[in-house]
């Protein structure tokens, strides 16, 4: 069995989910910049341009750029969860919108250890994130 | 934890009616995923996005409750202005019957639509909000026309990204990024982030090897900025004293390359009178250096182009205040332009320009000036523009994201305002990062 990694954090909002995560390296931009219905940003010379974001956990560095990143939150097939080191008042937005486990603040940068395709437990309620890195 | 008065906890009862219920239950859900401890009463001005009944996907007011509310006496309480052109159309208030562009990818239906157009200014709503003290401003720069400003301190609650640091850092007043429905009715909003002033203090020291002095400057610059602090409060160095044009400019591509909602500019900005206020007197945590080649590299990443064919000019991103209208009309006063030019502003400044012979000179060059919107905002172009022009990193980001498959991936060319008014009246681009 893979060894789990655990890192507690702050619930933004409560909840409890599994799936495998999705990274962005960059912030996340909302607005005319993502595609609602095909669930993916539309941000040129982003690293996840047309990467689809449904049913997965996403992990960011923090938002960017106008309200409409609460966007990230509506459509028919919104991330199951969200993970992200800088909570703002677009986080709080988007946390409004999609009422899905959200977690921030975390003891350790997830960022440097959460990679794409690895799968992540959400545990918003209780405050903690565990990671099971993908088999190489 | 959340702590509310006995007041507030009455409201969220349905003491005071159900509009004000719901409007209350959204402002505290707000505040506890902010991780807020109290509500603080407004004693600035509101802006939003009208109708904005949805206050969200879990949060309506019907127009009934609307309606019944207002025959009441409900009033807005505080000053309120509507942001941009009503939601969710944003069709141009004027110059809409030029716009011969789909909405929204549809092309069923042009914003030329009389029809459409009708409906997209959801008058009903609006008439009832107005007798409720909404002021229809319907800009994204409303602060152009509204001609009543939050002082120091005040506690605001806007929403527009451009206008976040326009409030906290311009006008050194007090703001979160959630000026609604919810939060203007009951002039109150969650007690967190801006609101609070060791919030507000610089945490990262920004320097550059150029004057920063030029609309365009100022416009890279900000980009830069936000791209390098993100969500960070940059103290800036290195720039001139801004003009209107350039805290407009400044503040959306700062707002759009970062999530910037606060900066100081040491001796100019209200909270900065020296780089010690600006910090509270704390070392930086960082120092940034967004020198030339930095600035010249977003120039380039803002530019997206293969072409030097030029279909469409925009100008008014954000909205065009009375001089950059008058610089314009002066710039092509008995010219005529090669190609579709939109220009806008606030609905308001429709008539000032009209009244100064700038309306006039425009319809002679064949400029459209809209006002309410811009092309982002509408998610469309009319037909055939494979390559815009702009002279505001904000549009330039954003409206690509509107052409984002690659059989009509639009192109951009981004520059001054004087670039995009020589292609208007030659249809080349001639711009470079000088």
């Amino acid at each position: 069995m893979a060894d789990k990694i655990r890192i507690k954090g702050r619930c933004v909002y409560p909840g409890c989910v599994e799936a495998e995560a999705l990274v962005s390296p960059k912030p996340l931009q909302g607005f005319a910049n993502i595609d609602t219905m095909n669930g993916y940003t539309v941000e040129r010379r982003h690293p996840l341009f047309k990467v689809p974001y449904g049913g997965k956990v996403l992990v960011f560095p923090s938002p960017r750029g106008s309200g409409g990143f609460m966007a990230y939150g509506l459509g028919p097939n919104p991330p199951a969860a969200f993970v992200y080191n800088h909570a703002t008042p677009l986080t709080v937005l988007l946390a409004l919108q999609a009422h899905t486990p959200s977690m921030t603040d975390f003891e350790r940068d997830p960022m440097e250890i959460i990679e794409t395709g690895d799968m992540v437990l959400v545990n918003a309620t209780e405050g903690y994130i565990e990671i099971t890195k993908k088999s190489k | 934890m959340l702590k509310l008065t006995d007041e507030e906890k009455r409201t969220l009862q349905g003491e005071d009616g159900r509009l004000k219920q719901v409007c209350m239950q959204y402002v505290v859900e707000m505040a506890e995923i902010a991780g807020a401890s109290r509500l603080v009463d407004l004693d600035g001005t509101g802006d939003m996005h009208s109708p904005g009944l949805a206050l969200s996907q879990h949060y309506q007011i019907t127009i009934d409750e609307l309606r019944e509310f207002a025959e009441n006496g409900g009033r807005f309480k505080i000053p309120t202005f509507a942001n941009k052109s009503p939601f969710p159309e944003f069709a141009p208030v004027h110059g809409w019957e030029h716009c011969h562009s789909c909405v929204r990818g549809d092309s069923s239906t042009m914003f030329s639509n009389p029809a459409h157009h009708k409906q997209s200014l959801h008058e009903e709503e609006l008439s009832i909000m107005k007798k409720m003290g909404l002021i229809t401003t319907h800009s994204c720069a409303n602060y152009l026309v509204m001609s009543y400003f939050p002082s120091v301190g005040q506690h605001c609650s806007w929403f527009e990204s451009s206008q976040m640091p326009y409030c906290n850092a311009t006008l050194g007043a007090r703001t979160n990024f959630d000026g609604t429905f919810a939060t203007c009715i009951l002039g109150k909003a969650p007690y967190y982030d801006m609101h609070i002033t060791e919030n507000r203090l610089g945490t990262i020291l920004v320097e550059t090897d150029r004057l920063i002095q030029t609309d365009l400057e100022w416009d890279v610059y900000g980009f830069a900025i936000g791209e390098a602090v993100t969500v960070n409060v940059p103290v800036v160095t290195g720039t001139s004293r801004p003009t209107t044009t350039q805290y407009e400019k400044f503040n959306s591509a700062i707002a759009t390359g970062g999530a910037v909602r606060m900066y100081h500019l040491p001796g100019m900005t209200p909270e900065a009178p020296t780089i010690e206020h600006a910090t509270g007197g704390k070392a930086f945590q960082k120092q940034v250096m967004i020198d030339n080649k930095v600035l010249r590299d977003t120039y380039d990443l803002l530019n997206f182009r293969t072409t030097d064919v030029i279909d469409m000019v925009y100008l008014g991103c954000p909205h065009l205040n009375i001089v950059d209208l008058m610089q314009i009309a002066h710039k092509v006063d008995g010219k005529k332009c090669k190609v579709p030019v939109w220009l806008a502003t606030a609905p308001w400044l429709y008539a000032a320009a009209k009244e100064q012979g700038y309306v006039d000179i425009f319809e002679k060059s064949g400029i459209v000036l809209t006002t309410g919107t811009c092309p982002a905002a509408m998610g469309s172009l009319p037909a055939g523009v494979s390559c815009i022009a702009v002279d505001s990193a904000k549009q330039a980001m954003y409206l690509t994201g509107c052409y984002p498959d690659d059989d009509n991936r639009l192109q951009m060319a981004y520059g001054s305002q004087d670039d995009c008014i020589d292609a208007a009246l030659t249809g080349r681009w001639r711009g470079e990062w000088r």
